[in-house]
């Protein structure tokens, strides 16, 4: 589903040159649950924004669903990740001026959806989520566990063939931690969604089923949790 | 494209309805002001131009004048002339008129003017100085040792009112001396005293042709310049290409040469004005929706890196700020339409007073239409510019910031 080859991402800032990653390949199968893990500062978010098309590799190559990425244009880019993609942030990232609702049915909408069509899937998403009865409530009348969780419905409608998450429980207590990573187990289990979630915390590892761990940009270890 | 453009104008509805109500306000509060003071401006200098058109036709001129042509200090064959101009297509009538130098005469004050001798009947049916005695009666023809005099002449009962030198406040029923250079000085009966409220018409000294025909002792067939009334919507020029077309071979000007010959540098300032007040006011309003939709923009920036992450492209996101700006010119020319509509209304009620008239604002509605058009256009380029700046950050550069 996706493979990564010898990825490596150089930041310039000045006279200071950091490598965040240094030559990561890996592969990643339909319906896999992986956790990426390592300290802060050692490439996590780096990788991930690299697989999810946000950023472009230094050096090395990425193929995703048969297509190396490096031939696509920005536009087509763009298109992949509407289609094909889907993103969690730590922050959530609602759009503040729209509704629950509208927040989840949005890149139908770009995608061309008919109206029927998006209402249908954005509230039967919603609905599987537990926040069926907070359609049109605005982000900031929510907690942060259920505007992760409209983040993840937004992730979700289009059903994507890769979930990533960066960090997305980051923000939350661990109460709605446990709710957001249920619902994440949920979705691969239930839908065999492949997600690749960035995470820095030890009890998360008993939710994936694979766990890559990076130090200093560099794969130390690729195992399924023990 | 037409989902794309769905989608930019369903996130700039939601961006104008959830956002900031006060900004909102404010912006279309002052894109109306900009609209009015684009409008506003020049509907009073249309209005103080159409007040100085109305009474050049009304006392002055007429709609037509017709002066002798050339070096020829008079125009002959008077008498035949006016019975062909009455006979032409879109003339109402035309009045013929002599005008001399004299020297006026009112206890111990004399000034130099112009006596013109009409004939009133005639005179009647081309201008509506007849209806504007201040004082005393109109002239009517056949009338010997009659006069009368316009206010800037004869004087105000204060003279504080009177513009330059005057008589020193004649009424009706008064005598003043009238001399001419051909030698005769004679004593007239003031029948009556003209205020128009036109500068021009107010200056004038009035007799009857048949005063000038005793006062010259001889009959008098031609005339310093014939003016001619046309018929309600008749479109002018067209009445002077027929004058010509019918064999007058004297010089012809409708009022809107005589205005152009009068106004034209003034005309040409007023424009000038006008083009450097919509110019400021396109920039006022270029700066003020810059400024809103560049805050509009930075404080989203974040946002608009997550929108293009989640895969909407970066037109969808500009059009969105395009349309905002569309949408808060609309409310704005609405508001703006409205408060000159207002302000019209005010001042057609209680006009501005000036020397000349009361003036009340004329709105071109080709004025509304262009500077409409030209509100559009500023900011289309004030949503544009800032929008597309944003929209074309890296998306992790916008996400980190
Ligand atoms: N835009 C950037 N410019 C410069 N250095 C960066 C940038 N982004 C990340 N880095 C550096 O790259 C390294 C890896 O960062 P990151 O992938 O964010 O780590 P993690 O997500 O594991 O905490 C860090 O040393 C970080 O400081
Ligand atoms: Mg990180």
């Amino acid at each position: 589903m996706i493979t990564a080859e010898n990825l490596s991402r150089v930041y310039e800032m000045g006279k200071v040159t950091v490598h965040a990653l240094r030559g990561v390949s890996l592969t990643i199968q339909k319906g896999e649950f992986v956790g990426i893990m390592g300290a802060s500062g050692s490439g996590k978010s780096t990788l991930l924004h690299l697989l999810g098309l946000l950023d472009k590799p230094t050096e090395g190559r990425i193929i995703l669903g048969g297509i190396d990425v490096k031939d696509l244009t920005d536009r087509q880019r763009t298109r992949f990740r509407l289609k094909r993609l889907g993103y969690v942030f730590q922050d959530y990232a609602l759009v503040p001026e729209l509704t629950v609702e509208e927040n989840v049915f949005l890149t139908s909408m770009v995608r061309g959806t008919p109206k029927e069509e998006y209402l249908a899937q954005s509230h039967q998403i919603l609905d599987r989520i537990g926040l069926s009865d907070r359609l049109s409530h605005k982000h900031n009348e929510l907690s942060g566990g259920q505007q992760q969780r409209v983040a993840i419905a937004r992730a979700m409608v289009n059903r994507p063939e890769i979930l990533f998450a960066d960090e997305p429980c980051a923000n939350l207590d661990s109460e709605s931690s446990r709710n957001v990573l249920d619902l994440f187990k949920q979705i691969n289990q239930e839908m065999a969604q492949t997600i690749v979630m960035v995470s820095h915390e030890d009890w998360h590892k008993r939710y994936f089923n694979r766990i890559i761990t990076l130090r200093d940009g560099e794969i130390i270890s690729d195992d399924p949790p023990s | 494209m037409l989902t794309d453009l769905r989608v930019s104008f369903f996130l700039a509805s939601r961006g104008i309805l959830r956002g900031s109500r006060g900004s909102l306000y404010l912006t279309v509060l002052i894109i109306a002001m900009v609209f009015t003071n684009m409008i506003f401006m020049p509907s009073i200098i249309l209005g103080f131009i159409k007040v100085a058109e109305d009474q050049i036709i009304t006392y002055q001129t007429g709609n037509i004048i017709i002066s002798p042509h050339g070096d020829e200090r008079f125009i002959e064959d008077v008498s035949s002339l006016l019975e062909k101009v009455n006979r032409i297509p879109g003339v109402l009538r035309a009045s013929a008129h002599y005008g001399t130098g004299v020297t006026l005469r009112y206890k111990g004050n004399s000034i130099g003017s112009t006596v013109v001798a009409i004939n009133p009947d005639d005179e009647r049916l081309v201008t509506d100085v007849y209806q504007k005695m201040s004082d005393g009666d109109y002239l009517a023809d056949g009338e010997n040792d009659e006069i009368i005099i316009g206010i800037h002449t004869s004087g105000h009962k204060d003279p504080s009112l009177d513009m330059g030198v005057t008589l020193g406040y004649v009424k009706a029923g008064d005598e003043v001396i009238v001399e001419y250079t051909n030698g005769v000085s004679k004593a007239y009966h003031v029948k009556g005293i003209i205020e128009t409220g036109s500068f021009y018409a107010d200056q004038g000294a009035y007799i009857t042709w048949d005063e000038l025909e005793s006062v010259f002792d001889r009959k008098v067939d031609y005339a310093t310049e014939l003016i001619i009334k046309t018929h309600p919507g008749t479109y002018e020029p067209e009445v002077k290409t027929m004058l010509y077309r019918f064999g007058i071979r004297e010089k012809v000007q409708t009022w809107q040469d005589i205005l152009e010959e009068a106004m034209g540098r003034a005309v040409q300032n007023f424009s000038m004005l006008n083009s450097i007040t919509v110019v400021v006011s396109l920039i006022i309003a270029i700066v003020v929706l810059f400024i809103v939709i560049m805050i509009k923009t930075l404080n989203s920036r974040r946002q608009i890196g997550v929108l293009k992450a989640i895969g909407v492209d970066k037109n969808i996101i500009i059009h969105n700020y395009v349309f905002q700006v569309l949408i808060l010119t609309t409310l704005g020319v609405i508001v703006g339409t409205a408060l000159v509509e207002s302000m019209v209304a005010i001042l057609t009620v209680y006009p501005f007073q000036f020397p000349d008239g009361e003036v009340t604002p004329v709105v071109a509605a080709s004025d509304l239409v262009n500077n409409t058009i030209m509100l559009y256009v500023a900011s289309f380029v004030a949503g544009y510019i800032p929008a597309w700046q944003v929209a074309n950050e890296d998306i992790l550069t916008a996400m980190r910031s």
